[in-house]
């Protein structure tokens, strides 16, 4: 009895020894945390010594992150996460009041979610020099509901239609992006043009889906609570499903292999989302002769492009339009307030990091007015010498952000939906419609079809 | 005559089979192997059954982006203290539900088998909670504690060593004067251990690709295990420029789980044709 009094007391012993020895090495981990928390009640006058953490979807901040390090000596920890979970990721913190996490990135769609959780801070005190320094529609969209500043972006994502200047050349003569923009300028100049270049073998898209960027080009899709299907939805609508039935486009879908590889090349017609060794090769080759992207899609063509490469050129749509970019926010429960609001002003409000990254990142558009503008000479090699700041700051400025709803994103999938069931035959335009009115009235019930609706 | 060449065209149909499966099962495996050597957009556009030779740009594209060293010493640290965990207690639990007769047994074996019908996933937010009140987040505990308590190999140890293990053979150690928990030790934990060996396997693979938990729980970047790390590095640049680079550290990390396997495989096959009572 004895000994077993004597082996449960070691027992016990060891047991608190090792418990000791772990919250030791969790002490490690909480000290870190303890650590800042206290500097930070320090750091606030000196300003310095505090670590900011940002989570973002991409590695642009961490090299935004080493140069603010190496020149301001302040710490930035940047934690990117896989754009699959990331919503998630945030909701659920944040959800939890968690410190955390100092600073967040969103994109335009994700924002209104986040400023109606209340998950971002009060960005007021940079509003002045966001609304005057900054392109407009990037301020806009960091507004929340009621007006309040709360996301500042670095990036613009201004839209473009981007075309093969050989094969302009070649079908019309001319590469001239004004020329080749009044091609592209309504739905039916977009019809007449694809068909002079189905004369001579080209397609005009990889696929009708390209034309969705311009469904938001005269209206809202929703005004006053009534889903608006103006003449103009109409006219996308027509297009769309004349170029699919005419075989006007390759019917290589966006982000398919053959779309990549179309940028590169000529590439057989009806390649679907197949590998292009599976494509029937006795299909027609066809050349693709240009894509509607926002300007990071610029880039995407440009790095798949091979021997392509310089051939590209930028030009107007039927519409100005931006599409995704990074917003940078402060949590609401950070407790490096101030440290990450100077973070935000580095990467967002300072003409030498935009003029920096702009050159970094080899083409992406900056937000910063005065930077497009210093840059607007220079000559895109990528881009056939193209003066494509110039171009983008002009596209820029015919952004219309009233327009833009929350409602955009189900609208635009719906009506897309309606498209390829009319393309496929599978409904008369009518019933296609009026299904699109279902969806989304089923969706959000708030809102009315109004009575000069196209169908009823 | 007719007899041998019928066995032998059997064999014959029967070795092709077995080829055929072979080659399907280790397709896959070898285009990962591939597409690690080939870039992005290689990958993207076109389909190949040998090695490309942007390995080395592969490689640093992953040694900028990511530490695969720690995620890999993260990723082998969680998964054996799972592993070990959940062999031990749920072998012990097994062991006393299956040997033991006490009030309320059958009741908690049904509550058991409730709680495997519930998964991970479901409890998510209400564990995400838990362990912020606990003051958990970002940290091991959360991902290794509950791994002492799983229904699902509690369940299947408790039917295999009902199976494996007579009533009668705890007799002799009872009669020689062993304690409880020694008769456990010595006796029933090595006629159990080709059913924990199966078990173990599931439970190292398990933790090994375990992505949604670590995902929410972990904040710091050097304490996430290798697929959370996987997710980052296909996520910091534009798709088709990663692609090349993920598919190797995602070839990468499959040589645990296949050296695990190697490992195990052996206690599994013994274990399926030996019991420890001839009838």
């Amino acid at each position: 009895m004895k000994k077993w009094i004597s082996v449960l007391l070691s027992m016990i012993m060891v047991l608190s020894l090792a418990a000791c020895g772990n919250s030791g090495d969790s002490s490690a981990d909480s000290s870190a945390e303890s650590g800042s928390n206290a500097e930070s009640g320090s750091g606030e006058s000196t300003g310095d010594g505090e670590k900011i953490v940002v989570w973002t979807l991409a590695n642009d901040l961490k090299q935004f992150a080493e140069r603010y390090t190496e020149e301001t000596g302040r710490e930035v920890e940047v934690v990117v996460f896989d754009s699959a979970d990331y919503s998630t990721k945030i909701m659920q913190t944040l959800g939890t009041k968690s410190t955390d996490v100092d600073i967040f990135v969103g994109e335009p769609q994700m924002l209104p979610n986040f400023f109606e959780a209340g998950f971002c801070a009060d960005l007021s005190e940079l509003e002045e020099e966001v609304s005057t320094q900054l392109v407009d529609y990037t301020y806009e969209a960091g507004k929340d509901e009621d007006g309040v500043l709360r996301a500042v972006s670095y990036q613009a994502t201004p839209g473009s239609v981007i075309y093969r200047c050989d094969l302009a050349e070649e079908v019309f003569g001319t590469d001239d992006p004004e020329e080749i923009g009044k091609k592209f300028s309504s739905f039916d100049t977009i019809v007449e043009t694809a068909a002079e270049l189905h004369d001579k073998g080209y397609t005009i898209f990889g696929d009708t889906g390209a034309l969705r960027w311009f469904s938001n080009s005269t209206s809202p899709w929703v005004k006053d609570g009534e889903i608006i299907v103006d003449q103009d939805r109409l006219d996308y609508f027509d297009a769309a499903v004349e170029l699919y039935q005419k075989e006007y486009v390759a019917f290589a879908p966006e982000w398919s292999a053959a779309w990549y590889a179309s940028m590169a090349g000529p590439l057989p017609m009806n390649a679907g989302w197949d590998a292009l060794e599976d494509v029937d090769a006795s299909n027609p080759e066809t050349q693709v002769f240009s894509y509607v992207m926002p300007s990071w899609g610029a880039l995407i063509v440009r790095d798949n492009a091979a021997d392509n490469k310089g051939k590209f050129g930028v030009c107007s749509g039927v519409c100005s339009f931006f599409g995704g970019g990074t917003f940078l926010t402060v949590s609401e429960y950070s407790e490096h307030r101030d440290a990450a609001v100077d973070f935000i002003r580095y990467c967002t409000l300072n003409d030498d990091t935009a003029q920096w990254w702009l050159e970094a990142s080899d083409g992406d558009v900056v937000s910063s007015k005065a930077v497009l503008e210093s840059n607007k000479d220079y000559q895109n090699p990528s881009f056939n010498n193209q003066h494509t700041y110039e171009f983008y700051a002009a596209e820029l400025e015919k952004v219309d952000y009233s327009l833009i709803t929350g409602y955009d994103d189900t609208c635009k999938e719906a009506f897309g939906a309606a498209i390829v069931s009319v393309q496929e035959g599978k409904q008369s335009k009518e019933d296609a419609l009026k299904e699109f009115y279902t969806v989304v009235t089923t969706q959000y019930p708030e809102l009315s079809i109004p009575d000069d609706a196209p169908v009823k | 005559m007719a007899a041998k060449t019928k066995t032998k065209s059997m064999k014959a149909l029967l070795y092709f089979f077995l080829v055929v499966l072979a080659v399907l099962c280790f397709t896959p495996f070898w285009l990962m192997i591939v597409n690690s050597t080939r870039t992005g957009n290689e990958i993207m556009t076109s389909f190949s059954l040998w090695p490309g030779n942007s390995l080395a740009s592969n490689w640093k594209v992953v040694s900028d982006n990511m530490n695969l060293g720690r995620g890999f010493l993260n990723s082998i640290f969680l998964a054996v203290c799972n592993t070990i965990l959940v062999s031990y207690f749920s072998a012990l639990t097994a062991y006393g539900l299956a040997f033991y007769k006490f009030r309320g047994a059958k009741t908690l074996f049904v509550t058991l088998l409730v709680f495997m019908m519930v998964p991970s996933q479901l409890s998510l937010l209400g564990f995400y909670d838990l362990c912020n009140k606990l003051n958990m987040i970002d940290s091991y505990w959360p991902l290794i504690l509950p791994s002492i308590a799983s229904p699902a190999t509690v369940f299947f140890l408790r039917q295999y060593i009902l199976s494996v293990m007579p009533r009668s053979i705890l007799e002799a150690p009872r009669v020689d004067g062993a304690g409880e928990l020694k008769i456990f030790h010595r006796i029933a934990l090595p006629i159990m251990a080709p059913g924990i060996a199966t078990m173990a396997i599931g439970t190292f693979i398990g933790s090994w690709n375990n992505y949604l938990i670590p995902m929410m729980l972990i904040n710091t970047p050097e304490k996430r295990p290798l697929p959370v790390m996987v997710a980052e590095l296909s996520a910091v640049r534009d798709i088709t420029t990663n692609l090349g680079a993920t598919y190797l550290v995602v070839a990468v990390s499959v040589v645990p789980i296949m050296i695990s396997f190697c490992f195990f495989s052996k206690y599994i096959i013994s274990g399926i044709s030996a019991g420890s009572v001839k009838e």
